[in-house]
């Protein structure tokens, strides 16, 4: 999607990703700052702002992290202007402190927080429920089920935050950043009227004694909002009888397409619920009056179905409401197969029989791995081959989370982002193992340096290896604050990550990974002192490389001596460019990114020859 | 109004998303209302890719097991692994070439042959149609466009609810012009490889 999604006129019908619709909805909207950091199932929406930032309305950046993200564009909102922060959903946690007090000192030019929440795991470490933010920081929720609701939602909850000068959740879920539809654009609005920021610390600093006064605002505001989601286009009702079915987000296409599927559209009632904070009370009070029971069907925690069991409590309204505790799942994703057995069983109907196929259960898994010419599985290789087992690895979060795997098992423990340094320091001191932690450029800035400074206050025992490939990897390539190249040239100011680390008073030890023999001394070295000790694996990711012209055309290697005098190294480095062809060990030529690595650990392996001309 | 769900699977870098918003495109042009779903993130580090184009009016983008009209396998091994998600009755298109997982080429796993996998099809599918992607891509000009080859196959077959003129025009009209020669190549590679399949 190139620019079109800027110049595409009202009326147009354009094929968009949910992410970019987003981003169009917000532009809709009025935005003019967009702050981030970018992680799946969220990432595509900053992409999308930051491919288009090049002559555009807003200001956009890759923040230092998610806290700043927010901090930054909380701050654009008190200047007045309409502003887009997004994140993953355990990223909110990271802006949890700030968020928590947003809401009370309020967003005058409009704040919407998109939260992209991840049933299922598909790429996180936990499926936590965002929508409870909603209700933890008095932020009203919107919850798209389309792309063409990305979009309309987008652009409305700006609309409403600058309008009601309160920050708006936006919670989606990895179907919906990730779903793919038409979606019909409307206008891009003229330059929103400017709302100059006034002084008013009473307004906008929470001392206790304001604060208190900012709370009982904030109650007021949502408690007058429930009548907006009472009558939100979002909240739609249809079908006939006394049997009701309420549902949120993506809940709602499964069990749309049940009730289709099964010719049941129509003979039941439908509450179909798009904005779902501040809950739209009386809307559902009048639906639970007009059924005798009713099904609550949402993703995750029963966070509908707790507030409207007590709404029914709370209205004296005799209505059987089923959910969780019935026959829905709390964990994971649904599907129309579960949902239409929840369906099934709601009725009082036998399940459905279903006609699958049956395949072999053990076929070979095809695991998630460290690209060819990934420099961390040099990196990794030499840790090994100094540590063995007798260290403990406390790993981080990025592509080198996949050390994780055999061969390396260079992952013993993780939380968080930026964990690595501090859970593996307090690991050692509790201990008094060895303990190596792993940790990538992007999530060094991001929030491993506050545990680098621990661990020099405090003199932890620890290795720290950062993973410097230049870029932030596992979401696509953003931009971090070390970067020399983006896509649009040369960072002007790059952070010094060997000066940073030397600030916090370690000296620390650079190599080039990929350069066996170098890190090996190294890393013989580091292990043989203590306290907190830093090396720097530097070598730029193969795909980031290429993807700004920065990489060197090298030969791919290959199998030049005896193929089973090398099987040791495939073993060892399992690189996906490694294959056995006819029970024969061969590296495939179109695989391999000519990193030279292997070529170090064996006489048998050899770089490749120039073609004879 | 044609309805059909197809599920698209294969490993990261096969270009499968770049065949499903083909698909999508050209579904939308036909004037038929899409919803399609993908994965981004931990999957691409060569890892499998799923994706889905449901055709017709499904709101839901997630097909459940038993419920694809269409499995279009880019890896054999891929495809073998998504049979589950088929209805009794559809179509499987699939690469009869492999890319092997580590476990194959550090000898730990077998990779199954492609007799197992028709042989596990038959009786189930309505039609399974097995074509040499890779190397048909490599006749037309790159193996790159091995993706377009098994769209050109699913089309010929009667797989999807679309003819092959309509997705020779997606090409020329969606894909980068410098490009646009070899995939129609490929397009018509993979049909023919159906038609041979139905001489034999």
């Amino acid at each position: 999607m190139g620019k079109e999604l800027l110049s595409a006129a009202a009326g147009e019908t354009l094929l968009l990703l949910g992410n970019e619709a987003i981003a169009r909805g917000a532009l809709e909207g009025g935005v003019r700052f967009v702050t981030c950091y970018p992680g799946t199932p969220s990432s595509e929406v900053p992409d999308t702002f930051f491919r288009l930032s090049q002559g555009a309305p807003y200001y956009f950046e890759y923040s230092v992290n998610e806290k700043v993200a927010l901090e930054v564009g909380g701050g654009a909102a008190l200047a007045g202007l309409p502003t887009l922060v997004t994140m993953k959903h355990v990223g909110v946690n990271v802006a949890a402190d700030p968020l928590m007090t947003l809401a009370y000192v309020s967003a005058p030019g409009g704040l919407v927080l998109l939260s992209a929440d991840d049933p299922g795991c598909h790429s996180s470490q936990n499926e936590q429920d965002n929508r409870i933010y909603a209700r933890l920081g008095g932020l009203p929720c919107f919850e798209p089920a389309t792309a063409q609701e990305c979009k309309d939602m987008a652009r409305d909850a700006l609309l409403l935050s600058r309008r009601i000068e309160n920050p708006v959740l936006l919670r989606t879920t990895t179907r919906i950043n990730h779903v793919r539809g038409p979606v019909t654009v409307g206008a891009m609005p003229t330059t929103p009227a400017e709302k100059p920021f006034a002084k008013d610390p009473a307004r906008f600093v929470p001392l206790p004694a304001s604060a208190r006064v900012m709370h009982v605002r904030l109650r007021a505001l949502l408690d007058g909002l429930v009548a907006e989601a009472d009558a939100s286009p979002y909240n739609v009702e249809s079908g006939a009888g006394d049997v009701g079915f309420i549902a949120s987000g993506v809940s709602r296409n499964y069990l749309a397409d049940v009730l289709e599927e099964d010719g049941l559209t129509g003979t039941v009632r439908l509450l179909e619920l798009g904005m779902t904070y501040p809950l739209p009370e009386n809307r559902i009070a009048d639906f639970l009056g007009s059924c005798k029971k009713v099904l609550i069907v949402e993703e995750l925690e029963p966070v509908l179905e707790t507030e409207i069991r007590a709404l029914a409590q709370a209205r004296g309204i005799a209505v059987e409401i089923c959910g969780k505790s019935e026959h829905l799942p709390r964990l994971g994703e649904f599907s129309t197969a579960n949902v239409r057995q929840a369906v099934r069983a709601f009725l009082g109907q036998p399940a459905a029989v279903v006609d699958t196929l049956a395949v072999p259960g053990d076929l070979p898994r095809r695991p998630p791995n460290l690209c060819a010419g990934c420099p961390h599985r040099a990196a990794y290789y030499a840790v090994r081959e100094v540590y063995g087992d007798t260290a403990v690895y406390s790993s981080d979060i990025g592509c080198y989370t996949l050390g994780f795997l055999p061969p390396f098992r260079a992952a013993d423990f993780l939380l968080c982002m930026g964990s690595s340094i501090s859970t593996g320091a307090g690991f050692a001191r509790a201990s008094g193992k060895p303990v190596v932690a792993f940790i990538g450029d992007s999530t060094f800035f991001h929030s491993g340096i506050t545990g680098l400074i621990d661990a020099v206050a405090y003199n932890h025992d620890i290795l720290i290896v950062i993973l410097d490939n230049r870029t932030t990897a596992m979401t696509g390539h953003q931009p971090n604050p070390g970067v020399d190249t983006t896509i649009f040239g040369d960072n002007p100011n790059p952070v010094d990550l060997m000066g940073l680390i030397r600030a916090c008073g370690v000296e620390p030890v650079k190599v080039n990974p990929l350069n066996h023999k170098a890190t090996l001394a190294a890393l013989t070295d580091l292990s043989q002192k203590h306290g907190p000790r830093v090396l720097v694996a530097e070598y730029p990711c193969p795909i980031h490389a290429r993807r700004v012209g920065q990489a060197k055309k090298t030969l791919p290697a290959r199998v030049a001596g005896d193929p089973v005098a090398c099987l040791a190294v495939r073993d060892n480095l399992a690189c996906p460019a490694f294959a056995m062809v006819d029970g024969v060990f061969s590296i495939n030529a179109e695989q391999c990114d000519g990193c030279m690595f292997c070529v170090q650990l064996s006489p048998e392996i050899k770089p490749g020859k120039k073609e004879a001309k | 109004m044609t309805r059909s769900r197809i599920f698209f699977t294969g490993v990261g870098g096969q270009g499968t998303l770049t065949a499903t918003t083909l698909l999508a495109r050209t579904a939308l042009d036909a004037g038929f209302p899409v919803t399609s779903g993908e994965i981004h993130g931990m999957a691409q580090r060569g890892g499998v890719v799923e994706s889905t184009l449901l055709v017709g009016g499904y709101k839901s983008a997630v097909i459940a097991p038993g419920e694809a009209d269409v499995i279009l396998g880019f890896e054999l091994l891929e495809t073998l692994r998504a049979l589950p998600m088929l209805r009794r009755g559809g179509f499987v298109v699939g690469n009869s070439e492999s890319l092997q997982p580590v476990g194959v080429c550090l000898g730990r796993e077998c990779y199954p042959p492609l007799e197992q996998v028709l042989e596990i099809a038959k009786g189930f599918a309505a039609r399974v149609v097995m074509a040499p992607c890779i190397s048909l891509a490599e006749q037309a000009g790159t193996a790159k466009a091995a993706n377009t080859v098994l769209l050109g196959a699913a089309a010929a077959c009667g797989a999807l609810p679309f003819t092959l003129e309509a997705l020779a025009r997606s090409i020329e009209k969606y894909l980068k012009p410098k490009l646009v020669e070899v995939n129609l190549k490929a397009l018509a590679l993979g049909a023919g490889a159906v038609a041979a399949s139905q001489a034999a």
